[in-house]
C-alpha cells in the first residue's frame, strides 16, 4: 500500500459566513444561470426532495381518508386529485428528477470529465422539468373546474380514456396534466440525450466502455430507454389535447376511436418507465454494495449484459397491464411469457449482488443498510411481479390493492430505498459534510418498519378484494383493521422522512467534515475534494481498471492485473 | 507501473481551466416554453408572452455559442489530495476445487441434445399410438388430445370426435410435439453432464417421473378437461421412453471441452480492438483453433 499525492485544485469553501443582501442575490443568480453539472444535479435532487415531501403529504391524506370506513377527511373530488397528484408527482417529479440529478452530478465525475457534453442543454432540461412540475401544481389554483377544491388533475396518473374526454373531465385539470408532462418530458429527453453523449464521448483516457462504473452504464441504458419511452407518452398527450380541443377522435370510442389505444400508448411508456426509474437505483446499489462489502462487484460483464437485457425485454411487456381488457389468447400468452422473461436478467442482478456481499467484510453503515433493505424488498417485488404476470392470476387481482402493494414494493422498496442509500453515500461528496449516522439509522429502521407495515398488509387487503382508487368502503368488508394498520405504517414512514429531512439540514451546518474519500471507495469522484471544484479535475485522469482508486491504494495488487 | 487517478502525465491546463460560461438563456427559453404551453389553458396573452420569451431565449442562446462558444476561465489552485486507505490488508477468497465441482469442464455438444430430442420424440410416438389403439381403438386419439389441447379448450368435445382424424389437430400436434421434444432434448444435453454417476437412469427415468408427477398434480388446475382424459400410466411409459432414448443418444455422443477457463469476452467471441486489452504479462494471443 502506498499513499498517492495528487495535484488537485482546492475545494469550495463551505464555511458558513454572514452574507450581505447583494451577496445573497449574487449567490442566487449563480444558481439560476449555472450550467455546471454539479449544481444542476443538486438542483434536481433538492427539487425532487421537495416534491417527495409534497407527494408524501398527499399519501398521508389518502391514508387518513382510508384509515377507517366511512371517513370524510377529504371530499371525494379532492381524494381523486390526491391520488392522481401523488402518483404523477412521485413518478415524474420525484423519481425521475432525483435519479437524473444523481446522474447529472456523478456521471462526469465518475468518467473523469469536466462537465456534461451539452452544459446549456443540461440547464434547459432542468428548468423545463422544474417548470413542468410547477405548472401541474399551479392547476390547484389555476385549473378552474367544477369542483370546490380547485381543479388539479383527478383522472389517475394513467389518465385512461374516455375519462379524459371533455364530456367526463370538464375544465382544464386534465389539460394541465397533459401540458405539464409534455413540458417536463422535453426536459427529460434533453437530459437523456446529454447523458448518452457524455457517457459515450467524454470518458477519460483508459476508461473503455467495460471499465465504466456500473452506475454510468445503468444511466446510459436508462437514458436510451427514456428516449424510446417518453416519446409515445408525449405523442399520446398531444393526441389527447387534439381530441379535447380540435375535434379529434383518437380515443373517442363513439366516433370510431379507441380507448384501448390510449392504454397501449400509455403503457408502452408506463411499463418501461418503471425500469427507467429502477435501473438508476440498481446503479446506486452497484456502487454502494461493493464498497461496503469491501469486494469488487461480482460479475461485472453479466451485470452490464443484464442491464441491457432488462431494457430490451422491458419494451415488450407493456400489455401485462391490460390483461383484463380482453386481448386474444395469443396476446395474453405473449405478454405472460415476455413479462416472465424479465425475471432472468433481474435474477442475475440479485444473485450477483448477493455474491458480492458473500464473503465480504461488510460495514453496516446507513447507505449499506438501505441497499440491503432494497435487495430483500426487490426480490419480493419481483416475485409478486411474476405472480401478476400470470394472466389468470392477474384477472383475479387486477386493480386491487395487491397491485398497489406490488408496485409500491418496486417504487418505494427498491427505488426510494436506493435513493436514500445514494443520498447518504454521496452527500459527503456534495457538501463536504457527513450525514449523521445516528439519525440515518433512525431513518432507516423507522422507514423499514413503516414500509413493511404498510405494504405487506396491502397485499392482504388486495387478496380480500379491496379495489384501488376507491374513496371509502363499507364497514362490513373485513378491510377495516387492515386499512388502519396500513395507515399507521404510512405515518411511521412519514416520521422517518421528516427525520431524514432534518438530517439533511442539520448535517449541512453541523455535520462532521467528510474529507475527499470518507467511505474508502474506488471510483473517480472520490479522488476530488469534497465538494469538487468547478472543473472537477485539475489534470485529466487516466485509469487502468474499473476501480482506479483501488489501484492507487493498492499498487502492489492492482485490479488491472485481473480484469479481462 | 505508476498508476494515478489524475495522472501527472495527463494533459496540463496551466493556471486556469476554461469552462462553459454561465448563462440565463436556457432558463429564459424553458420559462417561455412553459408559458406558451400554460397559455393554452389560461390566456392566449400568456402564450404570446411565452412565444416572445422563446424567441428571445433562442436568439440569446445562439449568440452565445455562435460563432464561438463563450467560456469563463476558472483559476486552478493546486492542492494535494491524498488517496489513501486505512485498510492495508488484502485477503483473497480461497477458491477451493469444490467451488467449481458442479461446473462442467466437459459437456455434450448442443447438436447431441437436438439429436436426442428428435430420437426420443420419434420413440415416444410408439407407446402413445399403442395406447390409442389398445385403450381407445384409434391411433388418432393421443394425437388429437395433444392437438386439441393446443388449439383451445376441449371441454365439450366427445370421445368419438377425438378418436377421428382432423387435419388441423394433426398439424398442431406435430408442431407442439416437435418443438417440445427439441427443447427437452436441448435441456437433456445441458443437464446430463451435471447429473452424478448414472445420467441415463436419472435423466431417463427419474426426471420423467418427477415431470409426470408435477403435471399430474397441476393439470387439474391448468386444463381440467385434458386432465380427465389423460391415462397417467401410459403417459409415464411414453415419457420414460423419451427420456431413455434421448439420454442414450446424448450419452453416446462424444464430449467436448467447455470454455470455462477462457475470459468472458473470448467466450462471447468478441475480438474488437480496444474492447479487450492484452495483459502486459500475458502470452501471445491464442486463436480459436488453439483453444
Amino acid at each position: 500500500m502506498a499513499d498517492q499525492t495528487l495535484p488537485i485544485a482546492g475545494s469550495l469553501d463551505v464555511t458558513p459566513q454572514r452574507l450581505s443582501r447583494a451577496q445573497v442575490l449574487e449567490w442566487l443568480h449563480g444558481w439560476v444561470v449555472t450550467v455546471d453539472h454539479k449544481r444542476l444535479g443538486i438542483l434536481y435532487v433538492v427539487y425532487g426532495i421537495i416534491f417527495l415531501l409534497v407527494a408524501g403529504a398527499e399519501a398521508m391524506a389518502i391514508r387518513i381518508q382510508l384509515a377507517w370506513p366511512g371517513m370524510h377527511f377529504l371530499s371525494p373530488e379532492l381524494y381523486n386529485e390526491m391520488f392522481t397528484m401523488h402518483g404523477t408527482t412521485m413518478v415524474f417529479l420525484v423519481g425521475m428528477t432525483i435519479l437524473f440529478g444523481f446522474a447529472n452530478y456523478l456521471v462526469p465525475l465518475m468518467i473523469g470529465a469536466r462537465d456534461m457534453a451539452f452544459p446549456r442543454l443540461n440547464a434547459f432540461s432542468f428548468w423545463m422539468t422544474a417548470f413542468g412540475g410547477l405548472l401541474i401544481y399551479y392547476s390547484f389554483i389555476g385549473g378552474f373546474g367544477l369542483y370546490g377544491m380547485g381543479a388539479a388533475p383527478d383522472v389517475g396518473w394513467w389518465a385512461y380514456a374516455p375519462l379524459t374526454a371533455r364530456a367526463f373531465s370538464p375544465g382544464h385539470a386534465t389539460d394541465y396534466w397533459a401540458l405539464a408532462l409534455i413540458v417536463a418530458g422535453f426536459g427529460t429527453l434533453g437530459t437523456a440525450i446529454n447523458i448518452i453523449a457524455t457517457a459515450l464521448s467524454m470518458r477519460c483516457r483508459g476508461m473503455s466502455l467495460l471499465r465504466m462504473p456500473l452506475f454510468v452504464w445503468l444511466m446510459l441504458v436508462t437514458s436510451a430507454l427514456t428516449l424510446i419511452t417518453i416519446t409515445p407518452l408525449t405523442a399520446a398527450q398531444i393526441m389527447l389535447l387534439i381530441d379535447r380541443y380540435l375535434g379529434g377522435h383518437f380515443f373517442d370510442t363513439q366516433a370510431g376511436g379507441s380507448a384501448v389505444v390510449w392504454m397501449h400508448f400509455f403503457w408502452i411508456f408506463g411499463h418501461p418507465e418503471v425500469y427507467v426509474l429502477v435501473m438508476p437505483a440498481f446503479g446506486i446499489a452497484n456502487e454502494i454494495i461493493p464498497v461496503f462489502s469491501r469486494k469488487a462487484i461480482f460479475g461485472y460483464p453479466a451485470m452490464v449484459a443484464a442491464s441491457v437485457g432488462i431494457a430490451f425485454v422491458s419494451m415488450g411487456v407493456w400489455a401485462h397491464h391490460m390483461f383484463t381488457v380482453g386481448m386474444t389468447s395469443v396476446g395474453n400468452a405473449f405478454f405472460v411469457l415476455s413479462t416472465m422473461l424479465v425475471g432472468i436478467p433481474t435474477g442475475i442482478k440479485i444473485f450477483n449482488w448477493v455474491a458480492t456481499i458473500w464473503g465480504g467484510k461488510i460495514r453496516f453503515a446507513t447507505p449499506m443498510l438501505f441497499c440491503l433493505g432494497f435487495l430483500f424488498q426487490f426480490l419480493i417485488a419481483g416475485l409478486t411481479g411474476i405472480m401478476l404476470s400470470v394472466a389468470p392470476w392477474n384477472w383475479q387481482l387486477h386493480n386491487s390493492y395487491f397491485v398497489i402493494a406490488h408496485f409500491h414494493y418496486v417504487l418505494v422498496g427498491a427505488i426510494v430505498f436506493n435513493i436514500f442509500a445514494g443520498i447518504y453515500y454521496w452527500y459527503p461528496k456534495v457538501t463536504g459534510r457527513m450525514l449523521s449516522e445516528t439519525l440515518g439509522k433512525w431513518h432507516f429502521w423507522l422507514f423499514l418498519i413503516g414500509f413493511h407495515i404498510t405494504f405487506d398488509t396491502m397485499h392482504f387487503v388486495g387478496f380480500l378484494g379491496m379495489p384501488r382508487s376507491i374513496y371509502t368502503y363499507e364497514p362490513d368488508r373485513g378491510w377495516n383493521h387492515l386499512n388502519f394498520i396500513i395507515s399507521i405504517g404510512g405515518m411511521i414512514q412519514g416520521i422517518a422522512v421528516l427525520i431524514f429531512a432534518w438530517n439533511l439540514v442539520q448535517s449541512y451546518f453541523r455535520g462532521r467534515k467528510a474529507g475527499n474519500d470518507p467511505w474508502d471507495a474506488w471510483t473517480l469522484e472520490w479522488s476530488t475534494p469534497s465538494p469538487p471544484p468547478a472543473y472537477n479535475f485539475a489534470t485529466d485522469p487516466v485509469v487502468h481498471s474499473r476501480r482506479p482508486l483501488w489501484d492507487l491504494k493498492h499498487p502492489e495488487d492492482p485490479d488491472w492485473k485481473y480484469e479481462a | 507501473m505508476a498508476e494515478t487517478a489524475q495522472s501527472k502525465t495527463g494533459a496540463a491546463h496551466g493556471e486556469t481551466i476554461h469552462l462553459p460560461a454561465p448563462t440565463a438563456w436556457p432558463i429564459v427559453l424553458a420559462f417561455g416554453c412553459t408559458m406558451a404551453a400554460g397559455g393554452l389553458v389560461t390566456s392566449l396573452w400568456v402564450t404570446a408572452f411565452g412565444a416572445v420569451l422563446m424567441v428571445a431565449g433562442c436568439v440569446g442562446w445562439f449568440r452565445q455559442v455562435l460563432p464561438h462558444e463563450e467560456h469563463e476561465e476558472v483559476p486552478v489552485i493546486a492542492q494535494a489530495v491524498t488517496i489513501t486507505t486505512t485498510r492495508h490488508v488484502v485477503r483473497r477468497l480461497q477458491i477451493g476445487p469444490e467451488h467449481r465441482a458442479h461446473l462442467p469442464v466437459e459437456t455434450y455438444p448442443i447438436t447431441s441434445g437436438i439429436k436426442g430430442g428428435i430420437a426420443g420424440g420419434i420413440a415416444m410416438i410408439f407407446p402413445a399410438l399403442a395406447y390409442g389403439l389398445i385403450a381407445q381403438h384409434s391411433i388418432w386419439y393421443p394425437v388429437n388430445l395433444l392437438g386439441g389441447a393446443g388449439v383451445g379448450p376441449s371441454a365439450h368435445i366427445t370421445t368419438a370426435e377425438i378418436a377421428t382424424f382432423h387435419w388441423s389437430w394433426l398439424v398442431v400436434a406435430i408442431v407442439i410435439h416437435s418443438v417440445t421434444c427439441l427443447l427437452v432434448g436441448l435441456l437433456y444435453g445441458a443437464m446430463l453432464p451435471m447429473l452424478p454417476q448414472r445420467p441415463v437412469l436419472l435423466g431417463g427415468i427419474l426426471a420423467p417421473l418427477l415431470w409426470t408427477g408435477l403435471l399430474h398434480s397441476t393439470m387439474g388446475i391448468i386444463n381440467p378437461a385434458l386432465d380427465a382424459r389423460i391415462q397417467w400410466g401410459w403417459f409415464v411409459v411414453s415419457q420414460v421412453t423419451f427420456g431413455v432414448v434421448a439420454g442414450l443418444v446424448v450419452a453416446r455422443e462424444g464430449k467436448i471441452r467447455t470454455s470455462r477457463g477462457l475470459p468472458f469476452f473470448a467466450r462471447m467471441g468478441i475480438e474488437a480492438p480496444g474492447l479487450m486489452e492484452s495483459h502486459p504479462d500475458a502470452g501471445p494471443p491464442v486463436d480459436k483453433e488453439q483453444r
